[in-house]
């Protein structure tokens, strides 16, 4: 069963493998052929009717005829170069813009002389010093110096190896038609490097700042790292024999193998490739040539560099070739697809470069690979630039979509948490209105009550204006105890005071009021106005005992703050000078009741209530909490 | 026994109550103290009796058949500045007697005071001692500490400026709000204890609403009066 079942995923794999790859392939090849198409047609046309082609080559000592273009051996002096002779015929007719000498490509450098003065020394010019750029010479030939007919030219061709020394056809004529040609190579072979060189140091510095703020991404790093490199050997200047002063400089000429080493690490990382194990091995040979041509100097990076770095970055064209065909075939997307025939098009650059060394195919030997690469890594970094940008613009999305899941989710919150506290205003509304509702039935309600009955029982007097007097008292003080006393009991025992006062003062009844602390009793921020209506009640209760059964003539009432350690608390006595009563027996007289009555209160907000009596009068302890309760629930 | 001012007349008092049984036993326990009392039963009345000449002590309710007693206490305060004004009120509640300071008010009588404490309280504001109890002081300093804390949203009950108040006043009125007498706030203050009745005093005249357009919109704030 397993069997069948993996043959069967391995076939529809192998064939969606084929089906992805031979098109690709195909159009590889496609590429390629354009790619030899382009070149072609690239190739800058020059003005043929003013080619010097036939030259006598005086070479260690030797003369002969040769055809240019023409190929030397390579050699590592300066001394005693090929020198090659012509003839040019002049005709001042042409001569209205003056008459040049214009020297296609040539390498290493060339010194031009007509009629023995010299007219041109490419040496002078770094660029056209660099064997990778085909620079092109023109110079103006100087009026004084042309003679009608024949003229001579000489040109001598200073090579520095390993690579052959080369000497394109020689074109003398007029400046009008020999410029044109000369204006088109150096905008492909100078202009063109440059800009593209320029472009892409500004990518490595995009890139860098990437890899700087993103360093969980080393592909920004390598590339940058790589772009370095490659604008480094762009703009160095090369040195020119015999000149070796600068060993670094030549060193960073031959960059290249590290260069396409990094490119290939880039292409790993950017496809999410697991590094291989012998993937240090890439780097290798440019550290070989660094190394060596640090320690021993010109030509030797020169040949390190044609022996190992240019089949090296061979090499790693073809690794980034199979490891993007790989992509290709694996996620067929733009990115892949891109970077797949960016590195064709550079590869068959290579080839075609190549060639032209080893003279395989008759050339102008055009060098087209460095110019072709610039052109990937330029690909290459707008193809990150372009990702980036889709990566913010898919942050963008998110976090407005997160902007909005977390203002729904914020705004149910809200709405909940309104909800909420609404439910637990009403709820707290709701228990403080039946709380009041039972103490005004209690109080008001009862005294009301009995209003009517003793008026309607005919009663006169005194007995109605007391109840009544209660009955206003009770009132007062539940409007007394709604009121925010911001956890401050002294505030309602102020009121308290100038009630209990008016009450006692028709009963000639002095009322001594002491207060031990300065600053009254603790704060309770946890007071309710429910607590303080049972503690008013308590104290009322016993002002009212004093006053109805033991016949006092001095109430003191005492409020005092102590602390047992932990937190302070709040003790209010009341004691009376009048005769006490007998706390025992009496269990239903009005006196009994009005004290069960304390002691419930009391314990219903925390507090203890103690009450001694005896012949010298009544004491009523009440010590609150330190905390009251939250709800009256405990207390039963 | 008659209550007399400096020249020797009895002094002359203004009550202004529509309740009838309310307004025989104020007058009672007045006339009784031997003052000089006419009394009216709503507003129209009332400002007959102030066109045939200025009470001493104005003595009014607040809800009139015809009108709101605030009205009255703020003709009164312009018309006839000497006059001592007093709201009677049924609970002391602050929500009517700080709206009746607050437009030039002095003090409040309880409608069941017990008669000696009415004449009392009549005497004393005549001698300039305003009265003033715990639940009013503790409105107005908890208003003071409102105030400090400067809440967005303006505290419950009755518009009220406690800015002119100075920290002594208001430590006068903690201390009446707290409960101590006169005599207790005077020793802890340092105070004579006969000075602390014209702080008192000084308290509600800064409390007052001057002009005339500020007391109309107060009174129009607290809702006394329907435009």
């Amino acid at each position: 069963m397993s069997e069948i079942a993996a043959k069967a995923t391995i076939r529809p794999r192998r064939r969606l493998i084929v089906s992805r790859l031979v098109p690709y392939l195909l159009l590889q090849a496609l590429i390629v052929i354009a790619t030899i198409l382009g070149l072609r047609l690239l190739q800058p046309s020059d003005p043929e009717d003013f080619a010097l082609s036939g030259f006598s080559l005086r070479e260690d000592g030797a003369a002969r005829a040769v055809t240019l273009p023409h190929f030397t051996s390579s050699r590592y002096s300066l001394a005693d170069p090929p020198l090659y002779t012509g003839a040019f015929t002049y005709r001042p007719a042409d001569a209205a813009s003056g008459w040049s000498v214009f020297l296609p490509r040539f390498s290493n450098a060339v010194e031009v002389a007509v009629n023995g003065v010299v007219v041109l020394d490419s040496r002078r010019d770094a660029n056209a010093n660099r064997p990778d750029r085909n620079t092109p010479q023109i110079a103006l030939i100087p009026a004084s110096l042309l003679r009608d007919g024949s003229n001579e030219i000489t040109v001598q061709l200073f090579v520095w190896g390993p690579l052959k020394g080369f000497l394109d056809t020689v074109y003398v004529g007029p400046d009008a038609a020999l410029r044109p040609a000369f204006e088109t190579r150096t905008l492909l072979f100078v202009t063109l490097p440059v800009v593209f060189s320029a472009w892409q140091s500004i990518l490595a510095v995009i890139l860098a700042i990437m890899w700087l703020m993103r360093r969980r991404e080393p592909v920004y790093g390598v590339l940058a790292a790589a772009m370095v490199l490659g604008v480094m050997q762009a703009f160095v200047p090369p040195p020119v024999p015999p000149a070796t002063t600068s060993r670094l400089a030549a060193v960073l000429l031959a960059s290249a193998p590290t260069e396409s080493a990094l490119i290939v690490v880039f292409a790993l990382l950017f496809f999410g490739w697991r590094w291989p194990r012998y993937g240090a091995l890439l780097f290798v040979p440019g550290i070989v040539v660094f190394a060596v041509g640090l320690l021993g100097g010109p030509p030797l990076p020169r040949i390190l560099f044609l022996v190992l770095g240019i089949p090296m970055v061979g090499i790693c064209l073809l690794l980034m070739a199979s490891i993007t065909a790989t992509e290709v075939v694996r996620r067929q997307d733009a990115a892949s697809f891109t970077i797949g025939c960016a590195v064709t098009i550079v590869l068959t650059c290579w080839v075609h470069d190549m060639l032209s060394v080893f003279e395989i195919v008759t050339n102008e030997r055009t060098f087209v690979s460095r110019l072709s690469y610039s052109a990937m890594l330029v690909a290459i970094g707008a193809g990150l630039t372009w990702r980036f940008a889709r990566a913010l613009n898919q942050v963008d999305s998110f976090a407005g979509q997160l902007v909005t899941r977390v203002r729904e989710a914020e705004e149910r919150l809200k709405a909940s948490f309104a909800r909420e506290e609404q439910r637990a205003r009403a709820a707290a509304l709701a228990n403080e209105r039946t709380r009041l509702m039972r103490d005004l039935h209690d109080g008001l309600g009862g005294q009301l009550v009995s209003i009517v009955a003793l008026s309607e029982r005919g009663h006169e007097g005194a007995t109605i204006t007391d109840a009544a007097r209660a009955a206003l008292k009770d009132l007062r003080l539940v409007i007394d105890s709604m009121d925010d006393i911001g956890g401050d009991l002294m505030l309602a025992l102020g009121s308290w005071r100038e009630r209990a006062a008016m009450q006692l003062r028709p009963h000639d009844i002095a009322l001594d009021w002491r207060v031990t602390t300065p600053q009254g009793l603790p704060l309770h921020p946890e007071l309710r106005p429910w607590h303080v209506i049972q503690i008013v009640r308590i104290l009322d209760e016993a002002v009212t005992n004093a006053v109805k059964h033991a016949q006092a003539r001095n109430i003191t009432v005492t409020i005092d703050t102590l602390d047992d350690g932990q937190a302070p608390y709040g003790v209010i006595s009341i004691a009376d000078d009048g005769k006490g009563f007998a706390l025992a027996g009496e269990g239903t007289s009005q006196t009994a009741r009005g004290i069960r009555n304390m002691r419930s209160r009391a314990a219903h907000c925390g507090a203890v209530f103690e009450l001694s009596s005896d012949s010298s009068g009544t004491r009523v302890r009440l010590q609150l909490p330190q905390v009251f309760p939250d709800s009256d629930a405990a207390a039963g | 026994m008659s209550e007399q001012g400096e020249t020797g007349e009895p002094i002359t008092i203004l009550l202004v109550e529509d309740d009838a049984p309310t307004c025989w036993r104020l007058q009672d326990a007045l006339v009784k103290a031997g003052y000089d009392v006419r009394s009216a039963g709503t507003l129209g009345e009332a400002r007959q009796a102030l066109n045939s000449g200025a009470p001493r002590v104005l003595l009014t309710d607040l809800r009139l058949p015809d009108g709101h007693g605030v009205e009255l206490i703020r003709e009164t305060r312009q018309r006839c500045p000497d006059t001592e004004i007093m709201v009677i009120s049924a609970l002391g509640d602050e929500e009517s007697v700080i709206s009746a300071i607050t437009v030039g008010a002095t003090g409040y009588l309880l409608k069941d005071a017990f008669p000696t404490d009415i004449a009392t309280t009549v005497r004393d504001l005549v001698a300039g001692h305003s009265p003033i109890s715990a639940s009013i002081a503790r409105f107005i300093v908890r208003r003071t500490q409102g105030a400090a804390q400067s809440s967005a949203e303006p505290p419950p009950g009755p518009a009220l400026n406690t800015a002119r108040l100075t920290p002594r006043e208001i430590d006068i009125l903690w201390g009446i709000a707290k409960g101590f007498s006169y005599a207790e706030i005077a020793s802890h203050l340092g105070l004579s204890k006969q000075t602390v009745p014209g702080h008192i005093k000084n308290i509600y005249r800064k409390l007052e609403v001057h002009t005339r357009s500020e007391a109309v919109f107060e009174a129009v704030q607290q809702g006394l009066i329907k435009l």
